[in-house]
C-alpha cells in the first residue's frame, strides 16, 4: 500500500459518518425481498409449466471414469438418476415420487454440488445435467472436466488439465451396459423393496424425504466391498424438485466407507459444451473411438459416406435459445427497410464442424463506459433471458460495444439479442469484425442497416428487423478478426440501447 | 489440523448457502442478514444521504430477489462480487438520474468552501471532514468513485474490487493511485 493510500485510509478511519442502519427499514425490506423472491418463483414456475414440452426419459451417464475419485460420484449420479428413471420405467411407486421425478426432469438444467467424504478426504465436484439434450457435465476436484453426451452420436469427453488434452471416447460398450444394469437393478429393487417416505427438516424447512437401502450393490471402494448402500433424496414440497441427496456406502461391519452430500439447484442455463467449463479452445484433442470401417465383426456396420478430403465439413449450429417472453401487441414501426416476419423458426445455419461461441465470457468494452443499467459482462455471460439483471442499457444516441475474442478467429456467425421482451426494432445496427482494437485495419462490415449513413460508417443495405427470442443471426462469412464491434442508435421505442447477449460463432484462425 | 479444516468448512457452508438461496427463501433470508449492513453502508458512502441509501439498498435487494434464481455463481465470493456490482450500478444510476445529486453537491460544497482554506497540506488528509471529502469525491469519474469507496470504505482488496468492476487488479491499483492524486488536486482547488 502506498504512503498516500495509507494516509488516506487513516483519514477515512477518523471520519465520523453516520451509516447506522435503520432496523425498521431492515425488517421491512426483508419481508419485501422474500415476497419478491416467492413471486418471482411462482411466475417462473408458471411460465415453465406453460412452456414445457413432453418430458423425456433421461438416461444416466456412464459410471466408468478414468478418474479414481470421480468414479464414485459418477456412480452415485447414475444411482440417483437411475432410481428416478427406474420408477419412470416401471410406472409404479409412490405417486408423490413420480411427481418429484417429473418436476425434476422438467427443468432445463439440474446443477449439483457434490461433496464426497472418504476418510479425512473431502472433495467437491460440480455437475450439470441437461435432460432435454441428454448431456451431462462434471468438473472434478482436480479441475478435470468430463462430459457425457448420450443422445445421438453418444460419446464421452474427458479433459485432463495436466496434459491439456481432451480425450473423446466411446460411451457405448461397458459404460452403457453398466448404466443399463443399474437401471434394471434399481427397477427391480424399487418394485421389490420398501421405499421409506417421510418428511425431514432441512435448512429450517420441511422437505419430503425418500429413503431406501440396498444390500450388496456390487460396488467397491478402495478395494473394500460395499455391503450396503443408503440413498436419501429430499424434495421441496412446493416445487416438488429434488433439492438434496445423501449417499452412504457401508462395509460389512456397518462402518461408512464413503459419503456423498448433494445440493441441487436449477439454473436457467448451463454449459453447452465442455469448452464452456474452462476447457481451452486450443486444447489438444485425442479421439480414441474405434471406427467400424473395414473391421470384421459379428455385426457388420454399414460404411458411411467418407468425409470430403478438401474443404470444410459443415454442421448446423447449435444455438440455445432463451424462453420467448414477448409481451404486448404488434406495432407498425413504419421503418423504411423493415424485413417481413419469417413466421416460422429460423432455419438451421451451417458452419464448419468445431465452430463454437468464441465470445462466451470474453471482455466487452463500450462507447458508454458506465451503463445506465447492468454491467457489460452480461453481454457475454451466456444468459439470454429477457429478465431483470440480464441486460445492459447504454445511454441514448449512437453507442457501440466491442467484444475482444482474445485471439484471432474466423467468424462464421454473430447472434445478437438486444432486448426481446417487447416488440421493437433497433436503429442503425452495424456489426464489424476487425483485427485491431482501433478498427482501423482489417475491418470487415458483416451487417449494416444504417440506410442513411447516420453513423458515418457508410450506408448499409441490410434490412431492419424486429427483436425476437431467436436473436438476430448475422452471417459472419468467415471474416477474420479478434474484435467484434456492434453499433445501435436507439430503438423504435426510445433512444436507449440495450444488449442481452452477443454470441460469436467461430474458430481460432490457427486451427 | 482442526484449525486448518475449520475455515474451509465454514466457507463451504457459506457457499452452500448461496446455492440454496437460489431455491429457498430461508437461505436467501440468511444471506440478506449477512449482507444488509454492508450494502447499506456502501450506499451511504456512495450517496451521502441515509434516506437515499435506504432507497437504493431496497432496490439492490429486490433485484437480488427477482434474479437470484438465475444467478450463475455458486460461492459466497461470487455472490459478494455480484451484489456489490448491482449496488455500484444502482448507486451510479441513481446519482445520474436524479437531480438530488446537485442538491447534495451544493450542500456539501458549502462545507467545502468553508473548509478549503484549512487544507494547507492536502497530503495530510487529517484535516478533512466527511462532507468536504464527499464533495471532492463526487467530482471524480463515477467508476473511480466506486473503486475508491470499495477500497477505503468497504476495505476490499484489489482482486475483489476487480471482480466487482470487471478490471484487473493491476489496473485497479494504478487507477486508485491516480484517483487519489486527482482527489488531492480537487481538494486543492485545481480543476
Amino acid at each position: 500500500m502506498s504512503e498516500n493510500e495509507s494516509e488516506f485510509r487513516k483519514m477515512v478511519a477518523g471520519l465520523r459518518i453516520d451509516a447506522e442502519p435503520n432496523s425498521v427499514h431492515r425488517d421491512q425490506l426483508r419481508r419485501q425481498m422474500l415476497q419478491a423472491f416467492e413471486r418471482a418463483g411462482v411466475g417462473r414456475q408458471t411460465t415453465e409449466d406453460r412452456g414445457q414440452k413432453a418430458v423425456r426419459r433421461d438416461r444416466p451417464p456412464s459410471t466408468v471414469s478414468h478418474l479414481p475419485l470421480g468414479r464414485l460420484a459418477i456412480a452415485a449420479a447414475v444411482l440417483i438418476a437411475g432410481t428416478l428413471g427406474a420408477w419412470s420405467l416401471l410406472g409404479r411407486g409412490p405417486t408423490s415420487f413420480q411427481q418429484v421425478r417429473l418436476a425434476t426432469q422438467r427443468m432445463p438444467w439440474l446443477y449439483a454440488v457434490v461433496s464426497r467424504c472418504q476418510g479425512p478426504d473431502v472433495r467437491t465436484e460440480r455437475h450439470w445435467y441437461d435432460f432435454a439434450a441428454q448431456k451431462a457435465f462434471a468438473v472434478m476436484d482436480d479441475s478435470s472436466v468430463v462430459g457425457w453426451e448420450y443422445g445421438v452420436g453418444a460419446r464421452k469427453l474427458v479433459y485432463n488439465p495436466r496434459v491439456q488434452t481432451l480425450q473423446i471416447g466411446e460411451l457405448s460398450g461397458a459404460g452403457v451396459n453398466v448404466t443399463e444394469n443399474l437401471v434394471s437393478t434399481f427397477a427391480a429393487f424399487a418394485s421389490r423393496d420398501k421405499v421409506t417416505r417421510s418428511t425431514a427438516q432441512r435448512e429450517g424447512q420441511t422437505v419430503l424425504a425418500f429413503e431406501y437401502e440396498k444390500s450388496e450393490p456390487g460396488l467397491r471402494i478402495s478395494n473394500r466391498v460395499v455391503n450396503r448402500l443408503k440413498i436419501a433424496l429430499m424434495a421441496e414440497p412446493r416445487t416438488r424438485r429434488v433439492v438434496a441427496a445423501r449417499v452412504e456406502y457401508e462395509d460389512g461391519g456397518g462402518s461408512v466407507l464413503a459419503r456423498e452430500d448433494w445440493v441441487m439447484s436449477y439454473p436457467s442455463s448451463g454449459p453447452a459444451t465442455v469448452y464452456d467449463l474452462n476447457v481451452p479452445a486450443w486444447a489438444g484433442t485425442t479421439d480414441t473411438r474405434q471406427r467400424p470401417i473395414g473391421t470384421p465383426s459379428d455385426a457388420p456396420t454399414a460404411i458411411g459416406t467418407p468425409a470430403p478430403t478438401s474443404g470444410l465439413r459443415l454442421a448446423p449450429l447449435e444455438i440455445r435459445l432463451p424462453k420467448p417472453t414477448f409481451t404486448g401487441t404488434s406495432r407498425d414501426f413504419r421503418l423504411p427497410n423493415l424485413e417481413r416476419p419469417r413466421g416460422a423458426a429460423r432455419p438451421p445455419f451451417l458452419a464448419p464442424i468445431g465452430t463454437m461461441n468464441v465470445a462466451l465470457g470474453k471482455p466487452v468494452s463500450s462507447s458508454d463506459p458506465e451503463p445506465v443499467i447492468g454491467s457489460l459482462d452480461a453481454i457475454t455471460d451466456g444468459d439470454k433471458e429477457a429478465l431483470e439483471g440480464s441486460f445492459v442499457e447504454l445511454s441514448p444516441g449512437p453507442q457501440s460495444i466491442t467484444l475482444d475474442l482474445q485471439e484471432q478467429c474466423e467468424v462464421y456467425a454473430v447472434v445478437v439479442w438486444h432486448y426481446h421482451r417487447w416488440q421493437r426494432a433497433y436503429v442503425d445496427v452495424l456489426v464489424q469484425v476487425a483485427q485491431d482494437p482501433a478498427f482501423k485495419t482489417g475491418v470487415r462490415t458483416i451487417f449494416n442497416n444504417d440506410a442513411d449513413n447516420s453513423l458515418g460508417l457508410g450506408a448499409g443495405t441490410d434490412l431492419s428487423y424486429v427483436e425476437t427470442y431467436e436473436g438476430k443471426l448475422i452471417d459472419g462469412k468467415g471474416a477474420q478478426g479478434r474484435y467484434v464491434r456492434l453499433f445501435t442508435d436507439g430503438n423504435t421505442h426510445d433512444d436507449l440501447n440495450h444488449y442481452i447477449e452477443v454470441e460469436v460463432y467461430g474458430r481460432p484462425s490457427d486451427k | 489440523m482442526v484449525a486448518i479444516m475449520a475455515k474451509p468448512v465454514e466457507q463451504r457452508a457459506y457457499d452452500d448457502l448461496v446455492v440454496l438461496a437460489k431455491t429457498q427463501a430461508g437461505a436467501l433470508g440468511r444471506l440478506y442478514e449477512l449482507y444488509y449492513d454492508r450494502i447499506f453502508r456502501f450506499c451511504v458512502h456512495r450517496l451521502f444521504n441515509k434516506t437515499t441509501a435506504e432507497d437504493v439498498t431496497s432496490s439492490v435487494f429486490l433485484t437480488v430477489a427477482r434474479t437470484m434464481r438465475e444467478f450463475k455463481g455458486n460461492t459466497e465470493q461470487d455472490f459478494r462480487s455480484w451484489i456489490y456490482t448491482i449496488a455500484a450500478n444502482q448507486a451510479n444510476a441513481h446519482i445520474r438520474k436524479t437531480m438530488r445529486r446537485k442538491r447534495l453537491l451544493s450542500n456539501a460544497l458549502g462545507h467545502r468552501q468553508a473548509d478549503a482554506e484549512a487544507i494547507d497540506d492536502p497530503a495530510a488528509w487529517s484535516s478533512l471532514d466527511w462532507p468536504t471529502l464527499y464533495a471532492a469525491i463526487q467530482e471524480l469519474k463515477p467508476e473511480h468513485q466506486t473503486i475508491l469507496t470499495l477500497r477505503f470504505f468497504e476495505n476490499m482488496d484489489y482482486d475483489e474490487i476487480g471482480r466487482v468492476v470487471d478490471a484487473r487488479p493491476a489496473t485497479i491499483r494504478v487507477t486508485l493511485h491516480r484517483t487519489l492524486r486527482r482527489l488531492q488536486e480537487v481538494l486543492r482547488g485545481e480543476e
